[in-house]
């Protein structure tokens, strides 16, 4: 599975792709199959969306304990926020989702942010 | 302590204003982000992984309490309400919004405080001894050179676009307070043996994923010629850094090529035509005396070197004796002090600092240190001119900010980098893992029995939390997308500099303050005398450390 994010150009918050916008919460974010040309065809519409995001990019996501959740450990610091502010970040809001993430432990690259640096 | 002149104004009000522009025609669309990226670079704006990250320069360390009041109303007003101190002395603000950092350059600009050229591949922010005035090391003010390669560096037009960024660091005292090795250029100030003022340079020093230590190009360069000299050693970078290879662009990677006596020898020719076509090359006397002006002695106050009340509050306060023991150091004049207060709290995120404690460390660096505030490479601030009656209420203040932990060169002052918390390029965290051992440390009893001992820790191989030069070091990486932590022994970034050497295989998070506290028994159970970590390490070296991390493994 899937989900595109990206960083907001005028404010430089971490948001996902949702039906042809953009949403703050990972728990909002469309989920693509990882065979759905769908996801890449999104991804190519945020290219084309240069005042609005910056560096779009997919990212692997896996059921975890409490919910889905990105793989690697830096998309899921990034769906949170910083783990030594607590309130800072969207962690601050609370709620089934942020635990859903806080709970998932899988370990991988991002593979997501390795297929940007490839691109660039 | 320099103030702007109007053409110190004038230029980093323009700057502001076109930075505007740019971040308008971003925001309009008018240029790509790959076109807008170098320009954000060049004043001091990353993109993060949460938001922007402003990087403000602080020349040298020095402020006085109105910058650090208007820093504290950035961090009020269009940040999270703190900010943190760098290892090279400036301050980062990591919750910013592209669209405010226009207004946040217009508020640094009527303090005269800017972020141009905290990145980019050109001259960045000169550092320099934190105890620059205040100690009796030194034999000239490193703050006047440092202020001249400022104003020298600043918008270069032939060293704007250099192969890769490039470091100065200046310190005028023995006891190196400014990692002057592991900068691309260290400056020591000293007087030779006919009493002439001059430097020492040592190039191509520097950290990152190829560390080394800067060797020394020339033992007496005459302080005049310091604009020249160091246009001769940019110009030979300039020509043959290289520019095709990111990793191996900085001066580091070339005087290592070349051989430190080749590189010497290409500087010198390079000055000589300097010298000879150019005679404007180096600040006429008039300009450096302009800006020797304002760094001129304080109005110390004539004082008896002991203080009735500073004793007595020693003797009848054991935590105040503790502080004076790890936070108060020696000063120049009779009857003064240099106060260190430490950013490390135990539990805290080391260099960061609340807009309230800004506000409080501006009102008592003006009260009690001729406002006068410094920052250090170590993410301490340092209160240069306290008078050592005023020690004890200057303490009492700190206490009430949470800015009393008296734990300064100790095992819990430890240097972090921002790591994968918020930084876009890092491979681990770095500050839980200062956390968890400055938590495994709290023991002050123990922390002082221990003595002096440097953690230092980056999240990735470019090493800004300086891990090369820990005594012990630690860098996170990633293993397989987990993080894990590789310990090194042995570095120091002081006046006995020398690189860390890999301990064994990384370790998991939760092993590392197990580890550490490992290190530390068999270093006390090895220690001699009044050795610390350092020396005891340089003596018997890695075997028995590795034995006691490592022998549960075999």
């Amino acid at each position: 599975m899937k989900v595109l994010t990206a960083n907001r150009l005028t404010d430089g918050e971490v948001v996902f792709w949702r039906g042809g916008h953009w949403v703050e919460r990972f728990a909002d974010a469309e989920i693509f199959a990882a065979d759905d040309p769908a996801g890449q065809g999104a991804e190519a519409v945020a290219l084309g969306q240069p005042t609005v995001v910056v560096e779009p990019y997919l990212i692997d996501i896996a059921e975890g304990p409490a919910g889905v959740a990105p793989v690697s450990y830096r998309e899921r610091i990034r769906a949170l926020g910083p783990t030594n502010e607590p309130e800072h970040g969207k962690q601050a809001e609370g709620g089934a989702a942020i635990e859903a993430l806080l709970a998932a432990t899988g370990a991988a690259r991002s593979t997501g942010r390795v297929d940007l640096i490839r691109r660039k | 302590m320099y103030r702007y002149d109007s053409i110190d104004k004038a230029i980093v009000e323009d700057r502001a204003q076109e930075f505007r522009g740019q971040v308008s025609r971003r925001l309009t669309g008018e240029i790509t982000e790959d076109q807008f990226k170098q320009m954000r670079l060049m004043n001091g704006l990353y993109l993060q992984l949460h938001a922007y990250m402003l990087r403000v320069a602080i020349p040298y360390g020095s402020l006085n309490s109105r910058q650090l009041r208007r820093l504290a109303h950035i961090a009020r007003t269009f940040d999270k309400g703190y900010g943190h101190f760098t290892t090279r002395q400036n301050m980062q603000f990591h919750w910013i919004k592209l669209a405010q950092a226009p207004d946040i350059l217009d508020s640094l600009a009527e303090v005269d405080l800017h972020a141009i050229q905290t990145s980019g591949n050109c001259i960045r922010n000169v550092t320099a001894d934190p105890y620059a005035g205040a100690t009796a090391e030194e034999v000239d003010d490193p703050r006047v050179w440092s202020e001249v390669l400022r104003q020298w560096s600043t918008l270069h037009p032939e060293f704007s676009f250099l192969p890769r960024k490039f470091k100065f660091a200046v310190t005028a005292a023995e006891h190196d307070r400014a990692a002057i090795r592991v900068h691309d250029i260290g400056l020591i100030l000293h007087r030779n043996d006919e009493g002439e003022l001059g430097f020492e340079v040592a190039v191509g020093g520097g950290q990152g994923r190829t560390p080394y230590l800067a060797p020394t190009i020339r033992q007496h360069l005459p302080a005049g010629s310091l604009l020249s000299y160091s246009q001769a050693i940019l110009r030979v970078y300039n020509r043959h850094g290289r520019r095709d290879n990111k990793f191996k662009a900085r001066i580091k990677i070339l005087v290592a090529a070349l051989g430190a006596e080749e590189f010497a020898r290409q500087v010198e020719a390079e000055w000589a035509r300097i010298v000879a076509e150019q005679p404007d090359a180096d600040l006429p006397a008039i300009e450096l005396a302009r800006i020797r002006g304002a760094f001129t002695p304080m109005n110390f106050e004539t004082l008896p070197p002991r203080s009735a009340a500073f004793d007595a509050a020693k003797a009848g306060d054991r935590a105040f004796a503790r502080f004076v023991r790890n936070n108060v150091k020696v000063h120049k004049q009779a009857g003064y002090a240099v106060v260190e207060i430490s950013l490390k709290a135990i539990g805290a995120t080391p260099g960061d600092i609340s807009a309230e404690q800004m506000d409080a460390v501006a009102d008592l660096g003006e009260r009690y240190s001729l406002d006068d505030i410094r920052v250090t490479h170590e993410q301490n601030v340092v209160l240069p001119h306290v008078k050592l009656d005023d020690v004890p209420a200057l303490y009492a203040a700190l206490e009430a900010a949470g800015l009393a932990s008296a734990n300064i060169g100790l095992i819990s002052d430890i240097i972090a980098c921002p790591g994968l918390d918020y930084c876009a390029l890092a491979n681990a965290r770095a500050i839980p893992i200062a956390q968890s051992i400055a938590q495994h440390f709290a023991d002050q009893d123990r922390a002082e029995l221990i003595g002096e001992l440097k953690i230092k820790i980056s999240g990735c191989i470019n090493a800004c939390g300086h891990h090369h030069v820990g005594h012990i070091g630690i860098l996170g990486v990633d293993k397989k997308g987990e993080e894990f932590y590789q310990l090194s022994l042995g570095g120091s970034g002081a006046e006995d500099a020398s690189l860390a050497s890999i301990l064994g295989p990384a370790l998991p998070a939760n092993r590392v303050p197990e580890a550490v506290d490992q290190i530390v028994e068999r270093y006390l159970a090895l220690r001699q005398g009044e050795e610390r970590f350092l020396d005891t390490f340089r003596r018997v070296g890695m075997a028995p450390f590795k034995e006691a991390v490592y022998a549960e493994a075999h």
